[in-house]
């Protein structure tokens, strides 16, 4: 009878206590600091090791191309398509965070624009233009520049080119265009640091009033709105547009058949600024914020995340197969984004709006 | 881009009918109208950098689909033809994709020839052509492609340079302000003496479906082309040649209201910015140069496609005003009023009825403007003739979301040329017609002219 009783007791506590953190559990200042730290945390343990990171990738891709080009041996035609794909995992996380002088200052075409311009890939190869650096940088198009021709060089079009079809001018281009894309990336992590263009004081000063993030509201839901637009990104653009169509011409990074693997990283990414786990960081973040008042929607949001990410491990072949052959399961996953978008936009920033009054 | 609830919009428009369900029926006094609402109905809740992109809440499912293959397009770049997708760019051109230069669905940077660029570079020579519009240079056409695909010639490079000159506020206040030259660098033919240069930034997307919306009435309503009124004030429309509807039209786009629809807005720019020919234009814009390429690919943009941009332009929602029960913002907009700003920057207008389009019809909005020609004076000039626009006459601008530009862009500017790197630049470049208002907001204390940007910037 007393066991009972306890048990009953000790259920009614348990019951209790789930109930009370629903609410206010967390004090005004506490919260407060909170956001300071989540503010801090972001800048020292995510965007600024991002673009850390991401130059890092580079410049190993910069080295390996540049052996490629010396020795154009099978194993160093295989590390260059293994350094892309690394680098490219990076700069798909970055995106994330989307917002800052990545958009401001257009660094995102500067490494990503697609498609590949072939005719004027191949007249170019066929010019005697001396494809250095600043040759390269001269080019009228960003097309000609990034990450997709030097995968259209590495992979060929079947996907499988052997190292002894590089020619001398593709081996130069590419590694040319590693360079570049080595000198986007340091401008790009100058952007942010203190020695450099400084966007972290922008970020560190929301909430004095001064442009762009004038309160801190304004700049969590800059961050829930980046969040929200790569879900949108992935879910209603790049994974919708090919799969309506039917058509494998339209998907992204088709030579090295990563696209797929790319829309994950997308979203493992925009999970990790939410979590604070970016690159394996530990912080507080903007889970942590919402935990704090209400954990049934920080449930709610991380359950969604990884239903979608969850949902891309299903899909076991390159999204330009995938639209013809697994269907059914690239729709499960549009639709566990635009699921995860839709708390992201209405749930997330509602809470940040209601909360977050500094 | 984003899809917003309709929620607080509806609320917020339908409470002030709760109120009136106990009265006689009656228009609801100006207070009972929620300020923020800039675009009525069309309007949404969006203050970060991606405030322009948002569709209008309450879209059919079809339309919203519509809007998202639009939406899409705007995006692509376009690569050298022939190609499996997105060909036909060039061999000359300014940009690579509608976003290139509409930065964020707003305007962009005030440079020319990089992939950033947002400026652009309208020619003529002194005449007009079949319909009164400007005559086209030889060789060059009625705009300088700034670049060119791989081996071929740009049109000419710009070299801009500016002038600083000091502005002195009646209270010793000293500001400067930065004139633009532009400079034509390698030119690929010889340059006629007589050519008229005409810069343009890019503007903003959003909000057009509600500008096309105003009664033709309403706008000439503005109109007061020999100052009867004798406030000094103008405001002249333009009628331009349409070539969708091709017929004479109202002017409602463009920085002189040059253009009188969106179809043949976004058409020529596809075919004159990126050289992408379509079913408005369907030549080339090198047709006729030495340049032209003999693809028999014309038009390369397909009629879908192109439809499918018109309508994402025509259903861009208009960001919701900020902060308009702050005092000093609320004291800006009375002196924005009392100095006479408002007198063309009209801040509230109702739209007409199109059945095809409920969320634009019947709208009470706040563009702030009355898109009509005025003369802005010699500073702003670019001696550039368009249709009935003289060289010193330029539309004005609608202001809504033009306190978003810092979220937007980045660095914002302003102008047709984006020669004010702020608000305050913008209303001291003011002259002409507009010198006489310019004249009493100088006269202004420094607080009031702070309130007066301070509700510049709430819009």
């Amino acid at each position: 009878m007393k066991k009972l009783v306890l048990l009953f007791t000790v259920g009614v506590f348990t019951i209790l206590s789930c109930s009370k953190n629903s609410d206010n559990d967390t004090s005004t200042s506490d919260f407060a600091a909170l956001e300071d730290s989540v503010i801090v945390n972001f800048v020292n343990k995510t965007a600024i090791p991002g673009y850390e990171d991401l130059l890092a990738k580079a410049t190993t891709f910069n080295n390996v191309v540049t052996a490629l080009n010396s020795s154009p041996t099978e194993a160093n035609l295989t590390a260059a398509k293994t350094a892309w794909k690394d680098m490219r995992k990076t700069w798909e996380q970055c995106e994330g965070y989307l917002f800052g002088p990545v958009e401001d200052d257009n660094y995102d075409p500067n490494m990503d624009t697609w498609p590949v311009d072939y005719v004027q890939m191949d007249s170019l190869l066929n010019s005697s233009n001396a494809l250095e650096i600043a040759d390269i940088e001269g080019l009228a198009t960003l097309s000609l520049r990034g990450y997709h021709p030097i995968e259209y060089i590495l992979w060929g079009t079947d996907g499988n080119r052997a190292a002894t079809d590089l020619t001398a001018r593709e081996k130069k281009y590419i590694t040319s265009l590693t360079i570049d894309l080595k000198n986007t990336c340091t401008k790009l992590r100058d952007s942010w640091i203190t020695s450099g263009g400084n966007y972290s004081a922008k970020v560190m000063d929301a909430g004095i009033g001064a442009q762009p993030f004038p309160t801190k509201q304004s700049l969590f839901t800059a961050m829930a709105a980046a969040l929200a637009d790569i879900c949108g990104e992935v879910g209603e653009s790049k994974m919708k547009e090919p799969y309506d169509a039917q058509d494998p011409n339209i998907v992204e990074s088709p030579f090295s058949g990563n696209s797929t693997t790319d829309f994950k990283n997308n979203i493992v990414g925009a999970y990790d600024v939410y979590m604070g786990t970016f690159l394996g960081s530990n912080g507080k973040s903007l889970h942590a914020l919402v935990a704090a008042k209400n954990l049934s929607l920080d449930n709610k949001i991380q359950q969604q995340f990884q239903a979608a990410i969850g949902s891309f491990d299903a899909i076991t072949m390159p999204y330009e197969k995938a639209i013809i052959s697994q269907r059914g399961l690239c729709a499960t996953t549009m639709s566990n984004l635009v699921t995860l978008k839709g708390s992201i936009e209405d749930d997330l920033e509602n809470f940040i709006l209601t909360n977050i009054k500094d | 881009m984003r899809i917003r609830k309709i929620y607080l919009a509806a609320a917020l428009l339908a409470s002030p009918s709760l109120l009136m369900m106990c009265t006689k029926p009656a228009p609801f006094s100006d207070e009972e109208y929620d300020p923020r609402l800039s675009g009525g109905a069309a309007t949404v809740f969006d203050a970060t950098s991606k405030a322009f992109g948002n569709v209008i809440p309450g879209l059919s499912s079809y339309d919203q689909h519509v809007h998202d293959l639009g939406d899409n397009s705007v995006d692509q770049t376009f690569v050298t033809a022939p190609a499996t997708i997105n060909s036909g760019l060039g061999p000359i051109f300014n940009n690579v994709s509608c976003r290139s230069c509409h930065h964020n669905d707003g305007k962009g940077s005030p440079t020319t020839g990089t992939v950033t660029s947002s400026m652009l570079m309208r020619l003529s020579i002194p005449g007009t052509d079949a319909h009164g519009g400007p005559l086209a240079v030889p060789g060059l056409g009625l705009q300088l492609q700034d670049l060119a695909v791989f081996g071929k010639t740009a049109e000419a490079s710009v070299k801009i340079t500016y002038t600083e000159q000091v502005f002195t506020y009646p209270d010793g206040t000293v500001t400067t302000l930065r004139k633009p030259t532009y400079t034509f660098v390698n030119p690929y033919t010889s340059l006629p003496v007589d050519l008229m240069v005409s810069p343009r930034m890019a503007p903003p997307f959003f909000g057009l479906g509600l500008l096309v919306n105003i009664p033709e009435s309403t706008i000439l309503s503005f109109a007061d082309e020999n100052d009867a009124n004798g406030d000094g004030i103008s405001g002249r429309p333009n009628y331009v040649y349409d070539a969708s509807q091709q017929k004479m039209m109202l002017g409602r786009f463009g920085m002189k209201a040059n253009t009188a629809t969106i179809l043949t807005q976004a058409a020529a720019a596809y075919q004159q910015d990126m050289g992408i020919t379509n079913r408005i234009f369907p030549q080339e814009s090198t047709f006729g140069q030495p340049q032209m390429d003999n693809l028999n690919d014309d038009p390369e943009l397909a009629d879908s496609l192109l439809n499918s941009v018109e309508f994402y332009l025509l259903s861009l929602a208009v960001p919701a005003r900020r902060n308009t029960t702050n005092t000093d913002i609320m004291a800006g907009e009375k002196l924005f009023a009392q100095v006479g700003c408002s007198n063309c920057h009209i801040p509230t207008i109702q739209t007409g009825v199109d059945v095809r389009y409920p969320y634009l019809s019947n709208q009470r909005i706040h563009p702030y403007t009355d898109l009509l020609l005025h003369d802005m004076g010699d500073g702003l000039a670019d001696g550039r003739p368009d249709f009935r626009a003289g060289g010193s006459e330029w539309k004005t601008p609608a202001l809504w979301g033009v306190g978003l530009f810092e979220k937007t862009n980045g660095t914002p500017f302003y102008l047709h040329d984006g020669r004010a790197r702020t608000l305050e630049e913008a209303v001291l470049w003011h002259d002409g017609e507009a010198a006489k208002v310019k004249g009493k907001f100088t006269e202004l204390t420094a607080g009031e002219r702070g309130q007066v940007i301070s509700f510049l910037k709430s819009l």
